[in-house]
């Protein structure tokens, strides 16, 4: 019974949902990726902006270091004592020598805490370091040649950077004058870039920070890692802006100044910056999925309804049209959908004209089986008009045992043909005026099941062939063609058996003449029980009470009546 | 820097002459200083220029004045001669830069400028101060000791003379032409020292014959004074 394709709740709840995730999945990339490209702008803007402000105030800490740095190389005692200690390189003895670095030692204590230098450095004019201050003071030991300086070319930022004792310094240097501009060597204060330095950086920026030189990484904020991998990338770094792509993250960088070989760049992850953004439309995206994924359900539960509710209604009452073989009920119509509507109607009409044909068929057998139990009534002038006598009597019986109509149709009919098997019995058997003899009468008994056999190709009249066929049984058994007892008689034909016997008792005979009514009810109350079944004698009875004692007509429009 | 001073060739040429007019056991030296300019390279600075200070109207002594031209490795014996030199300070410089004198002679130093000025000293052959004293005052050192004596004022940073102290009277600073005469010395072999306080120093050895005067060219490389 059930349908095997899927039901169309399933088809439709399917499309719904496709549809409603392609849509969200592609308004999630789209809008991803609009996000994504706005963040990498603002992220680039954000750095562009970083390297200005660090330009500015890189600047103006370079030029109050230089500042310090001019005021601190004026110190008369550290040039005499720097001055002497070059000319005593001829003249004098090495405790001299000793006590004049240790005289710049003390003038550069003296100012190395109101510096802001991690080291402050006095180097001659062969740039050797002589005497430092400062926290990172033992990073310039006397003696030790500082290689070179860079000096910046892109900004006036920095002095230069200086690799010592394997740290970086970012330098600020004036040079120590004599009278009449002769250089006697160069005051240094130096930055360490280290963490710390690039901590402050970021703070600045905003942004982590990476300091960059000879390919190397000297200082970040970021993790010892990712360091590694921004030194696989300096030659993209080198470039000077752009992205770059770290433990999986994209980010971008700008380079904030360039000094010699040592680069300071800012970076920041694209993806991180994205990521609340992200969060959020996800979010957002997840409860209107949910929303959109509701609204789908209901609307393709509603609309599957709206299709399935009425067309299963349609095929329920069609079903039970075809069980009951009721073609000439109508199926109501839905209302859900003119669709629908016009197929029910078309339905309807299909099914009126087919029971319009059938009807017309069932006239046209109708009557021709009236024509042939007409015919069968005319070859002996005394059964003339019995076959429509009986089908009267029998409904009448019908009615009185509250037969459904139904039942009471195919009893007319089936009374009309209960006779029809003496069309095989010959003339001259049936019309002896004399009685018969035995053989006779075997070939008489043999019309009810002659009738059956004639009618059985016919489909619609299976009902009636019972009628037909045991219409001479009795209830005691001695009746034929079956000797069938009591109950296994069905009731229509028990009816015809005693509405055949009245209307034989009461017609004429060429042997006899007609009984009146009571002498007929007389006969048939007296074998009521043994040849006719007592219930159907009864509602003869009453069928025809009230009806005047007589034959013919009169008593045939009483019980039409 | 000495670098670059290196590439400067000392042209020493030392030709023998002889002395018209001279005899006996003793001759003297003479010759001739050239200061070639050769090119220092800056140290690298780029802000901050030294500073401007007052009105140092005063034209730069000549270089050729900061040389000294002695005699080295030589003993004197007998009475060292001494001398009375001074160092004016004028216009915020110590004019001349460049003193030699024998041990045991006195420098003056006289203030000229309408401010204070100071001198001091902390090299090996002579620590002092000699303290703050305005225009028209002066304040003297003896020298004891042999020695470079590096000068300095504490209440300008700039100032800065040479006082080249020596244990015989054989030195000389050129003349403006670079030429120099050592007082007589006896025969025998010299090194003659050219000396400048910032470029260095170039020697050279002569042999002096009695009645000969030896005559010394010494070549020394300075710094490009711009």
């Amino acid at each position: 019974m059930l349908p095997q394709p899927p039901r169309l709740i399933v088809k439709t709840l399917a499309v719904t949902f496709v549809t409603a995730v392609l849509l969200l999945v592609v308004t999630f990339v789209v809008v991803i990726v609009i996000v994504r490209e706005q963040v990498r702008a603002s992220v680039a803007a954000n750095l562009e902006s970083s390297q200005r402000m660090f330009a500015a105030i890189e600047s103006r800490e370079r030029r109050e270091l230089q500042a310090q740095a001019a005021t601190v190389a004026e110190s008369p005692t550290l040039k005499a004592a720097l001055d002497t200690y070059a000319a005593e390189s001829r003249f004098g003895n090495e405790v001299v020598r000793e006590q004049l670095l240790n005289t710049m030692t003390r003038e550069l204590d003296k100012v190395a805490a109101r510096v802001e230098a991690d080291a402050i450095v006095v180097v001659d004019h062969d740039q050797t370091a002589l005497a430092a201050a400062g926290p990172l003071a033992d990073r310039w030991p006397p003696g030790r040649r500082v290689a070179s300086v860079e000096a910046s070319k892109i900004s006036d930022a920095f002095d230069g950077v200086v690799h010592i004792e394997n740290r970086t310094f970012s330098v600020v240097s004036v040079p120590l004058l004599l009278g009449d501009g002769t250089s006697i060597g160069a005051l240094y204060l130096a930055t360490s870039l280290d963490r710390r330095y690039a901590q402050k950086l970021a703070e600045l920026a905003r942004t982590h920070t990476v300091i960059v030189s000879n390919g190397l990484v000297v200082a970040s904020t970021l993790s010892h890692d990712t360091e590694r991998q921004v030194e696989s990338l300096v030659s993209t770094l080198s470039t000077g802006a752009g992205a770059i792509e770290l433990n999986g993250e994209s980010h971008a960088f700008r380079r904030l100044v360039q000094v010699g070989d040592t680069g300071f760049y800012a970076l920041a992850s694209i993806d991180e910056s994205a990521r609340g953004a992200t969060t959020a439309i996800m979010r957002t995206l997840v409860w209107i999925a949910i929303g959109a994924m509701s609204f789908a359900l209901l609307g393709s539960i509603w609309l599957a309804n709206l299709l399935s509710e009425p067309i299963g209604r349609l095929s329920s009452s069609l079903k039970a049209m075809a069980r009951s073989r009721d073609f000439d009920a109508r199926v109501p119509l839905t209302g859900s959908s003119r669709e629908l509507d016009a197929l029910t109607e078309t339905f309807n009409r299909l099914m009126a004209s087919v029971s319009a044909a059938e009807a017309q068929t069932e006239a046209a057998y109708t009557g021709a089986i009236r024509a042939l139990a007409a015919a069968l009534d005319a070859r002996d002038p005394y059964t003339a008009g019995h076959s429509e006598r009986v089908s009267v009597l029998s409904i009448g019986i019908g009615r009185a045992l509250n037969l459904p109509a139904d039942d009471l149709e195919v009893l007319r009919l089936g009374a009309l043909l209960h006779d029809i098997g003496k069309i095989g019995v010959p003339d001259d058997v049936l019309r002896k005026p004399s009685a018969l003899t035995a053989a006779e009468y075997d070939a008489i008994k043999q019309h009810p099941v002659l009738g059956a056999r004639i009618l059985r190709p016919i489909p619609f009249l299976s009902r009636h062939i019972p009628i037909v066929e045991l219409h001479h049984e009795r209830p005691d058994g001695r009746g034929y063609p079956h000797g069938l007892h009591g109950e296994d008689i069905p009731l229509p034909a028990r009816i015809v058996h005693v509405a055949d016997a009245y209307d034989a008792m009461t017609s004429a005979r060429a042997y006899r003449k007609a009984l009146p009514a009571s002498e007929a009810f007389r006969e048939l109350w007296r074998c009521a029980g043994t040849q006719f079944h007592a219930e159907i004698v009864g509602a003869l009875t009453t069928a025809l009470s009230g009806v005047p004692a007589a034959t013919g007509a009169p008593i045939l429009e009483a019980v039409s009546a | 820097m000495h670098g670059a001073l290196s590439v400067a060739a000392l042209t020493l040429a030392v030709a023998v002459a002889v002395p018209a007019g001279q005899g006996g056991e003793s001759a003297s030296i003479s010759g001739h200083v050239k200061l070639t300019r050769t090119r220092g390279t800056p140290l690298p600075s780029n802000i901050y220029q030294p500073r401007a200070v007052g009105n140092r109207s005063a034209e730069l002594p000549p270089e050729i004045k900061s040389v000294v031209v002695y005699l080295a490795g030589v003993t004197f014996r007998g009475a060292l001669p001494v001398s009375h030199p001074a160092i004016r300070q004028e216009h915020e410089e110590f004019m001349p830069r460049v003193v030699a004198i024998t041990r045991g002679s006195t420098v003056d130093f006289p203030n000229a400028d309408m401010i204070f000025h100071n001198v001091f000293s902390l090299s090996g052959a002579a620590t002092f101060d000699l303290g703050r004293f305005p225009k028209g005052q002066s304040r003297s050192a003896t020298f004891t000791k042999a020695g470079l004596v590096k000068v300095y004022c504490h209440l300008h940073s700039h100032m800065s003379a040479s006082i080249l102290v020596l244990d015989h009277p054989y030195f000389a600073i050129p003349d403006l032409d670079g030429s120099f005469t050592l007082p007589t010395v006896p025969r025998g072999t010299y090194k003659v020292v050219g000396w400048h306080e910032r470029v260095g120093e170039r020697s050279a050895i002569v042999e002096v014959q009695a009645g000969r005067s030896a005559s010394v060219e010494l070549v020394l490389p300075v710094e490009d004074s711009r």
